[in-house]
């Protein structure tokens, strides 16, 4: 039940921001195995593929993701791959945290000194 | 490279949902190819293990499908029902029919059920009212509950105990004529209350007052119909009536109440004040029982309390002896429709019912309901191997295992709300010759109630769940590969369905033996030899007016041509007689005891051709016979009186408290003059001069219909004022056992159905068994096999399933039939006859079914079975 609580509403975790963010960056091979090593890259840290999974999934599942089955490679041993893409709804929800990011961005006095 | 552990894949498998299962595998593999080429194929083999134990985190994770449009399967579940439906129209018809003819005969069997216990349910106060009945127990009479009590009981019981709010006495008047303008009605039900009457019962008061309708003496309120018949169109209220019998009481009419419901205990047309029969002798009147008293409680009262001080009472008002004859008990007034069954001289108990034989009924009902159901299960698992191919391709397409289940227990509710729709029609069809059966008024409409239609909704609905619950989950479970090949026809794994033949073959035979038991046990008792001979013997009622001419009446109808003889008597033979009390001297005590008692005319032994044991019958050159001083009495009196020590003819004896004793004359065999499923019980009988209470009149055998224009001439002759009524003594017999006649006459029903469902089950099993092998006998006919030899290869398997079902049923009904054959007096022995008819009866019929089948593949030719596929 506890999952289902959390996956109401447009809340992103932050792994899960994560994942949409690098969806949209991976741009038509976004699928977990690819998802997982750009996060590690970019963000320099570990990742197990079940994570993955889970956030992919539930972000479907949210609306922010869309998917469908890809070509099978033997590296997979012949199984195929769900490919995902964001939608606009997930755009539009990125796009919304970045800018609740920035309004706070925007009155923070010291870094606006810095600056 | 090596691939990753099949171990843990399987272990994966078990952890991630069918539906993502490829494509988390694929993710895991590749990271596992690239690990192996970076790392090593042991560290990689290691982090592919722990990928698969962190992927229990999503243990419960699912895909929701997106596009997933379940109407649009719904409709296809629909289409392909109704497709298979009218393909197969022969076996739809099996199926759906016989579920229709188990759910109608269960529903009206619940319309029956539910009117018995709706007896009574319209009294407001119901739950605080009791009947109080009398057990009596005289000399070596047992102990016998009877539904009197006696007059003074009521108000005395009130006055004595706070805990009796009210009471009301019912004492019927019998037939009565009542006059208005010199017109003459006869009132089948004229009954005498207390004023509280109507305060008590809810009788609907239509006009008047309620609680003032018997404040004079001679009020009297009519019902609507009988109203109608006595003043037509005209207002009734304040209209003077006279009783025949009584020229001087004049009745005014201050009411009308509608007509008594039919499923009311106490049946009712007139209603009248004790007072008018109230007197000092009454009120003192202990000892003589002729009426049934109600006692309203008060609502924290408790029955069984009360009922304890009951010998108290009687010992206060009568004396300490009277607890040797008398206790009384209080019967709530729910119990007493149904639950009456074992009290005697229960006059006022309108279509009095056995609660066991409800119980009969809602069981039987529920037995044919359930070996409908199992026909339905059974017939839809059978033909579920013909759909295995359909099954095949819905899996190859991507039906997942739980829409297959869901499609097929869906069909099998879309057929059982088809056969609830059929078996609606066929109720509303058979409720009217059923109501002419059972003697009752049932309403269809009862079903359209709203908590009845949920009812039977939920029953039908859960019998479409439970019934297609097997053969679903049997078609989810085929291997789509197997079944696209057409291999899952296995004939072979049918113990389950067979083991339901077998039980429902149980349940029908079980039923027939038993319900042909009940008929023989009925017939029997109807045609037992009662002792005396109630041929050809017309009764007609006599009253006050026409007693004074009984004399006249006799010579005029003995002058008859067609008539034998004519006598009378005090009450009817073959009602439960009267009992009242005797004495008798045996040494010099004079001994208490309490008979039935008849009032006879002289030559009434001569006339039923009663034999007599000893001494003599009544005869009419005896003055003492004349006076009422000379007695005969019955063997089982006899024996009771004997035990005394003293010679039993010429015993003085008398009763009810007369002056001067009499002596007994003769001792006559016990004739039945019961029940007979009641023992014969002590009487006697006497000449007393107080008038009859009706003629017998016996008819020569030929010409019944001349004999009675005869009679009917002498008697308006004689009473022009009275109509000319009459029935004749054997009816009257047959009416005694109506109740069993109904009782059996629904039995028969229910148990033709039993077997004809049962039999249309097997039909239709037999017809798909017999499809399996169609190629088997094909080739055993082109080998050579005969016609015969094949209908019996076919028909061996039924015959094993039919004799296991009747060493099944056999020995159970035995024991339990035996059990209700212990309730009657006079009872037939189970022969070993009626389990082998039924045994092989019901053989044959399945024979009969099964070969219907096998004949016509067994004919065919063998060209064309075997070039199936």
């Amino acid at each position: 039940m506890k999952i289902k609580k959390r996956m109401r509403g447009t809340n992103l975790g932050e792994l899960e921001e994560l994942v949409l963010l690098a969806v949209a960056a991976l741009n038509d091979n976004a699928y977990a195995v690819t998802v997982k090593s750009e996060i590690e890259e970019k963000a320099d840290r570990t990742l197990n593929i079940s994570a993955v999974h889970t956030s992919l999934y539930r972000l479907e599942d949210k609306g922010f993701l869309e998917s469908e089955v890809g070509g099978a490679t033997n590296t997979r041993g012949g199984k195929s791959k769900r490919l995902f893409k964001v939608t606009a709804y997930g755009f539009k929800v990125l796009r919304e945290a970045q800018e609740l990011k920035q309004s706070f961005w925007k009155v923070i006095p010291q870094l606006s000194a810095e600056k | 490279m090596k691939s990753p552990s099949t171990a843990i894949t399987k272990l994966l498998k078990l952890i991630i949902a069918d539906e993502i299962f490829d494509e988390v595998h694929g993710d895991l593999t590749e990271l596992y190819f690239d690990r192996a080429e970076n790392i090593g194929q042991k560290k990689a083999q290691w982090h592919y293990f722990i990928d698969v134990l962190s992927s229990v985190r999503n243990l419960r994770l699912r895909r929701k499908l997106k596009y997933y449009n379940p109407t649009v399967m719904y409709k296809n579940y629909f289409k392909i029902t109704f497709r298979n439906l009218l393909k197969h129209k022969g076996y739809s018809f099996i199926n759906i029919f016989g579920l229709a003819l188990g759910m109608s005969a269960c529903m009206l069997i619940l319309l029956f059920v539910n009117n018995e216990l709706s007896f009574d349910g319209f009294h407001e106060k119901k739950a605080n009212i009791y009947r109080l009945d009398e057990v009596q127990s005289f000399g070596a009479v047992s102990d016998q509950k009877v539904a009197l009590s006696m007059y003074p009981m009521g108000p005395n019981l009130m006055a004595d105990y706070p805990e009796i709010i009210d009471f009301t006495r019912f004492w019927s008047m019998g037939r009565t004529l009542i006059k208005y303008n010199d017109q003459a009605h006869y009132t089948e039900k004229m009954v005498r209350v207390d004023t509280s009457f109507l305060k008590m019962f809810d009788f609907k008061l239509l006009e008047g007052n309620r609680y003032a309708v018997f404040d004079e003496p001679n009020n009297i309120i009519l019902s609507e119909s009988l109203a109608k018949r006595i003043f037509g169109n005209e207002n009734p209220i304040g209209e003077l009536i006279k009783m025949a019998d009584n020229e001087d009481n004049q009745l005014k009419v201050v009411g009308i109440f509608s007509d008594v419901p039919d499923n009311s205990h106490l049946q009712f047309e007139a209603l009248l004040s004790t007072k008018l029969w109230d007197s000092e002798n009454r009120r003192n009147g202990w000892g003589s029982n002729y009426l049934n008293t109600y006692l309203q409680l008060a609502n924290n009262a408790d029955p069984a309390a009360l009922e304890a001080k009951f010998d108290d009472f009687l010992v206060k008002y009568m004396d300490e002896e009277a607890l040797d004859y008398y206790s009384l008990f209080l019967q709530p007034l729910n119990d007493v429709h149904l639950g009456s069954m074992d009290i005697t001289h229960d006059y006022n108990n309108h279509k009095k019912f056995a609660r066991s034989s409800v119980n009969i009924f809602s069981l039987l009902a529920f037995f044919v309901l359930l070996i409908a159901s199992i026909n339905f299960m059974n017939l839809s698992t059978a033909r579920a191997t013909t759909r295995s191919r359909e099954v095949g391709v819905r899996k190859s397409i991507g039906a997942f295992k739980q829409q297959i289940t869901v499609q097929f227990i869906m069909e099998s509710v879309v057929f059982s709300v088809i056969a609830l729709l059929i078996a609606f029609g066929l109720c509303y069809a058979a409720l009217n010759p059923l109501n002419a059966i059972i003697d009752r008024d049932l309403s269809i409409s009862l079903f359209f109630q709203l908590e009845y239609l949920i009812l039977i909704l939920v029953v039908v609905l859960a019998i479409g769940l439970l019934s297609g619950l097997y053969p679903a989950l049997v078609m989810a479970g085929f291997n789509p590969v197997l079944a696209l090949k057409g291999g899952v026809t296995k004939s072979g794994k049918s113990y389950f369905r067979n083991a339901l033949v077998v039980f429902q073959y149980a349940l029908a035979i079980a039923i027939i033996i038993g319900t042909v038991l009940a008929t023989e046990q009925l017939n029997f008792m109807q045609r037992m030899d009662l002792g005396f001979d109630k041929e050809q013997v017309v009764a007609i009622s006599m009253y006050g007016d026409t007693n004074t001419k009984y004399e006249l009446l006799q010579t005029e109808l003995r002058n008859q041509s067609e008539i034998i003889d004519v006598t009378a008597t005090s009450q009817r033979l073959g009602n439960n007689l009267h009992q009242t009390s005797m004495q008798y001297r045996a040494d010099t005590a004079l001994i208490d005891g309490s008979s039935s008692f008849v009032s006879v005319d002289d030559n009434f032994i001569d006339f039923y051709k009663i034999e007599v044991v000893q001494g003599r019958a009544l005869d009419k050159s005896f003055a003492e016979d004349l006076a009422g001083r000379s007695f005969l009495v019955n063997e089982t009196l006899a024996k009771e009186l004997a035990s005394s020590g003293s010679e039993v003819l010429g015993m003085p004896f008398h009763f009810g408290g007369a002056d001067t004793l009499g002596t007994v004359v003769g001792i006559v065999k016990d004739f039945s003059y019961n029940k007979l499923n009641l023992k014969v019980e002590p009487l006697f009988m006497s000449k007393q001069p107080w008038g009859w209470d009706e003629v017998n009149i016996r008819l020569k055998g030929d010409k019944l219909q001349e004999g009675l224009q005869q009679i009917e001439a002498v008697w308006t002759s004689l009473f022009p004022q009275r109509p000319f009524e009459y029935e004749f003594l054997d009816k009257h017999f047959d009416t005694m056992y109506q109740s069993e006649q109904q009782l059996t006459k629904i039995i028969s029903v229910l148990s033709g159905l039993a077997i004809v469902i049962a039999s249309l089950g097997l039909f239709g099993l037999a017809s798909f068994t017999v499809k399996q092998r169609l190629k088997e006998m094909g080739i055993r006919k082109v080998l050579g096999a005969s016609v015969g030899q094949i209908v019996m290869i076919l028909s061996k398997k039924f015959t094993m399933l039919v004799f296991m079902a009747f060493v099944v049923a056999a020995p159970i009904t035995y024991y339990l039939m035996n059990d209700w054959l212990a309730g009657y007096a006079n009872k037939i022995s189970i022969g070993l006859g009626i389990f082998l008819l039924v045994g092989i009866g019901s053989w044959l019929i399945a024979l009969l079914t099964v070969s219907f089948q096998s004949y016509r593949v067994a004919r065919s030719n063998p060209v064309e079975t075997l070039r199936i596929e």
